[in-house]
């Protein structure tokens, strides 16, 4: 027989664990035999080694030409380009020679390859007709769109030769009056395209520039539907990464823009861009540091611009340091000066613009402008809660000259006072319909803070046991902050734990009405209770919002990002969408199921991880407070920064959960025979939940004609549900109970499958 | 395996009507060579690789001007949209048509991205090299890749001097990226087996391309 190959002995070592068994393998297999050994000692090396080219895939083939190498002197459609001026994330602009239908030079953007030139150039085509009606003297204009001979979208525009506003601002040492007014400019160009229906999308101080005509600034507003055409619609996550790699940093960029939920884009959208650019051309900063978000992971990124509040224009001063200098000289001003120059009015005009709900934001960039002009007349601005002594402390200001010497102040003040009585009365009789706006202003922004302090503490009596303490600092927290759907969404949760499912539904139904997303953790098993206990009208309006989340973001290939309760919250009946959308539940579960294979939970609850980093068990809602004081490990809302942890715990449920939700997902999508598969793949003895299996499955055999067992499905369906109620109430239940909205769906679909098969 | 094909078939299901005319001239030619191959006719094969590899040009050359994805292509998911365009996805063709069509598109695959290393390397050191901050996607490939996959195709070729059975086994998953079990499937042996193998080769050819620092 031959000697063992190289290959053999190879291969026998590799399965021998331990090196000193090794070594005596390879001392017996090589024997006197040197060079095999050797070879073989670094067939095991080159097998360690770390950089092998196998286990990466075969190298990409590379574009073959980027074609931007001698572009000058080329054309491109009736544009011969002349020179190259700018570079981005977006492509390169170029100055180009425009030959017919007249002579004159233009900037011409050429776009890097990225997202279909197709699309670009359609939805460029589609904007065309409203871009062409814009003609405002702070608006560069844009000319035409095109695809070059070799595949990239291209964007004709005005030529602006000019700085970036910020920029010539520094350069030119404006004062914070000066730059106040080149704002309102940028603001009336704004204001001039929303009318017209235009949405920017993407400003930022490289897209407003500041040329000089005859030595006198003149704000370009450069790009407008240019952003639309390249970046609408972008909500798959690979595309939305290189989207923001391609806009370089998302400063500027509205929360609902950041989100990419693809929640409708508009007006208000730019009116915060508009905030962040007012606020570094005063602040010398951006809202959020710049190198903390470019920094920051994607996910992080979005978290930090939907929900961290950015700090006072005049707080963001203090954080500047050693550049604070350079940026009140800027100004011509003291750095001293500078934080009281922009403390007060110009802080709430940029925190107007700023919120992270575009409801309170300024509904038109006409409206910030006129609100800085009011600032800048020393007239009361809108942006503020309008109190008496500020409204006085205003009227004073602006009657300085008038009232002469400190000293006289106060008397004249009064004097003033009594003689403007009138005109302040006329005044106030003219704001009185937006008093009421204000005042819910002021409510939230004095408020939120007690009501925050309320859930807090409602959070600690209940941990303690105190149910009724709980429930009257809740029903405060709702009181005081009646128009914010959080206190809502808490009290509904207390309501939930204590069983009391119409008022929860009820609290549910009024967060939702205020806007509340209704796709986060909070809101699961929320259909079923609605379904359940809730009025009908608002189930369906829940499912309308869901439906078009799930088309809207959700495919097969993206399924990870959604969690499975999330989409079993989609699935407590049939009819509320359309055949195609449950199909395409079943098709994310189906993916999600393979893709995600192995990182179920074992059975049993799942964990959570602490505060103090332990790991405790995520209990169910503990029985109801009668009279009872359980002492309660879990808290009633969780803290904004476990969200995260929150959703990363229940991804991971276990896996005949996963197939349960599966098995349903087809059975509302009609594939009957594939919910059967999935629903009977799921009954495993020691999982918990199994018993919501039966109805749906009942109601699959039904479907495919197998009354019988139809018929003993149903029973169980109908026995386990009966069980459900009685042990509902029972205080002393040992073990882990199946979280609440178990017991609800299971009631839902019981209550289906028996108006199904008709018992 | 029917999976993956169905997920390349919806992928590229839009393209591909779009080009249907055009492709339907070579896609019967493709068939009748593997039916010729099916029948023993070993000439047959040998006309099949130039077929694969001028669609593989083609496809590639068609997507860099129209590519929604970035500046490079991903040589498997190309192997799958040839084999889409030239065999179709519902039809009755056995596992050993499939092994031929892999095995040629392998080859042809090999060759293309050869050829582009080749010019790149000497792109990258005849100083014609003037693309810089444009193309910050090629920063994206890592520059020695050229280079690395060269030396792998060198040493690729000494091992088909020495087993050239297990030379195409390399070349086959590899340059389509398939799994184990597929490429178990098309050679007719057992995963176990596949994955011996390639462990063997994958150490032989990391030698081959140069001995790791000792340490």
């Amino acid at each position: 027989m031959n000697p063992p190959s190289e290959q053999d002995i190879f291969l026998t070592v590799c399965e021998i664990e331990g090196t000193a068994e090794r070594a005596e393998y390879l001392r017996r297999a090589c024997g006197s035999d040197a060079i095999l050994r050797a070879d073989i000692e670094s067939l095991l090396r080159a097998a360690d080694a770390p950089d092998n080219p196998l286990d990466r895939p075969p190298l990409a083939i590379p574009a073959q030409d980027d074609g931007f190498d001698d572009l000058i002197g080329t054309t491109v459609g009736p544009y011969r380009l002349m020179e190259q001026i700018g570079e981005g994330g977006f492509g390169l602009v170029f100055v180009a020679q425009q030959e017919h239908p007249v002579r004159r030079h233009v900037a011409l953007k050429i776009i890097k390859p990225g997202s279909g030139s197709k699309e670009v150039i359609a939805r460029f085509e589609a904007e065309r007709q409203a871009l062409a009606m814009m003609d405002h003297p702070n608006i560069a204009r844009v000319f035409d769109a095109g695809v070059t001979s070799d595949g990239r979208p291209y964007f004709v525009m005005e030529l602006v030769r000019g700085v970036p506003i910020t920029e010539f601002a520094d350069a030119r040492r404006k004062t914070i009056r000066n730059r106040l007014l080149l704002f309102t400019d940028v603001c009336a160009a704004v204001h001039h395209a929303h009318q017209k229906g235009i949405i920017h999308r993407d400003i930022k101080p490289s897209n407003v520039m500041v040329t000089l005509h005859d030595d006198k600034p003149v704000v370009k507003v450069i790009d407008f539907g240019v952003a639309k055409a390249i970046g609408q619609l972008l909500t798959d996550k690979t595309i939305y990464t290189r989207f923001f790699s391609m806009i370089g940093t998302p400063l500027y960029m509205s929360p609902e823009q950041a989100e990419m939920s693809g929640l409708d884009v508009d007006t208000r959208s730019d009116i915060y861009s508009l905030g962040v650019l007012l606020y570094e051309l005063l602040a010398g900063a951006t809202p959020f540091d710049r190198e903390r978000l470019d920094s920051a992971g994607l996910d992080e990124m979005r978290r930090i611009i939907r929900e961290e509040e950015p700090p006072r224009l005049s707080k963001r001063l203090s954080t500047l340091g050693a550049t604070m200098t350079t940026v009140s000289d800027a100004r011509r001003l003291e750095p001293n000066r500078m934080t009281s120059v922009l403390r007060g009015d110009l802080d709430w005009i940029a925190m107007k613009a700023l919120e992270k709900d575009r409801n309170r934001r300024y509904d038109s960039a006409a409206a910030m402008a006129n609100d800085i002009a009011r600032y800048l007349n020393q007239e009361p601005i809108e942006a503020r809660p309008p109190t008496t002594i500020y409204q006085l402390a205003k009227f004073s200001r602006r009657h300085q000259v008038v009232l002469g010497t400190s000293g006289l102040v106060l008397m004249s003040l009064l004097v003033g006072l009594a003689a403007s009585l009138w005109q302040m009365q006329r005044a106030v009789t003219e704001r009185d319909q937006k008093v009421a706006a204000l005042r819910e202003i002021e409510l939230f922004a004095d408020k939120v803070t007690r009501a925050n302090a309320l859930m807090a503490s409602a959070q600690t009596h209940l941990e303690s046991g105190q149910w009724e303490s709980a429930r009257y600092d809740l029903d405060a927290a709702v009181a005081q902050q009646p128009s914010y759907y959080l206190p809502w969404i808490s009290r509904a949760q207390f309501f939930l734990r204590s069983q009391r499912w119409g008022a929860a539904a009820t609290d549910f139904a009024r967060a939702m009405g205020l806007g509340a997303p209704t796709d986060t953790p909070q809101w699961w098993g929320v259909t079923a209770l609605l379904l359940q206990h809730g009025d009908p009208s608002i189930f369906e309006s829940f499912m309308a919002q869901y439906e078009e989340k799930l088309l809207r973001d959700s495919s097969a290939s993206n399924g990870v990002r959604v969690d499975w309760e999330w989409l079993r919250n989609g699935l407590a009946d049939g009819d509320s969408m359309a055949t195609a959308s449950y199909a395409l539940i079943a098709n994310i579960a189906e993916h999600k199921l393979v893709d995600e294979a192995g990182t179920e939970t074992p059975f049993g609850p799942p964990l959570i991880r602490a505060p103090g980093n332990r790991y405790t068990e995520h209990r169910p809602p503990p029985p109801p407070p009668r009279g009872g004081f359980e002492r309660e490990g879990e808290s009633l809302e969780i803290p904004r920064h476990d969200r995260l942890r929150r959703r990363e715990v229940i991804q991971n449920i276990p896996r005949p959960l996963r197939l349960y939700i599966t098995g349903l997902a087809h059975l509302r999508a009609g594939q009957h025979e594939r919910a059967i598969e999935r629903l009977l793949e799921s009954v495993t003895s020691d999982w918990p939940g199994q018993d919501l299996v039966h109805a749906p499955l009942a109601m699959s055999y039904f479907r495919t004609g197998q009354s019988q067992q139809a018929a003993s499905s149903l029973a169980r369906s109908i026995d386990a549900t009966k069980r459900l109620l009685s042990t509902g109430t029972d205080t002393n239940r040992r073990g882990p109970a199946p979280p609440w909205f178990d017991g609800i769906e299971m009631q839902v679909l019981d209550r289906e499958a028996r108006t199904l098969i008709g018992k | 395996m029917e999976k993956l094909i169905e997920s390349f078939a919806s992928l590229f299901l839009e393209s591909r009507t779009a080009q249907i005319r055009d492709v339907e001239f070579v896609n019967s030619e493709v068939s009748q060579i593997l039916g010729q191959i099916e029948n023993g006719d070993q000439q047959a094969a040998s006309q099949l690789l130039p077929l694969v590899y001028q669609e593989l040009r083609r496809l590639a050359s068609q997507k860099m001007v129209n590519e929604k994805s970035s500046h490079t292509l991903q040589p498997t998911a190309l192997v799958h949209e040839a084999f889409l365009r030239l065999i179709g996805s519902g039809g009755s063709q056995k596992w050993d048509s499939r092994g031929h069509f892999f095995a040629a598109a392998a080859e042809a695959m090999r060759r293309i991205l050869i050829e582009s290393a080749r010019r790149r390397n000497t792109e990258k050191r005849g100083g014609d090299w003037n693309r810089g901050e444009l193309a910050p996607d090629d920063a994206a490939v890592d520059c020695d890749d050229p280079a690395s996959l060269l030396a792998l195709d060198d040493a690729l070729i000494k091992l088909s001097l020495t087993d050239a059975a297990l030379a195409k086994l390399v070349e086959l998953r590899y340059f389509t990226g398939m799994t184990v079990e597929q490429t178990a499937e098309i050679l007719d042996v057992s995963p176990r087996t596949i994955k011996r193998q390639w462990a063997y080769a994958r150490a032989w050819l990391r030698r081959e391309m140069g001995e790791p620092d000792e340490r």
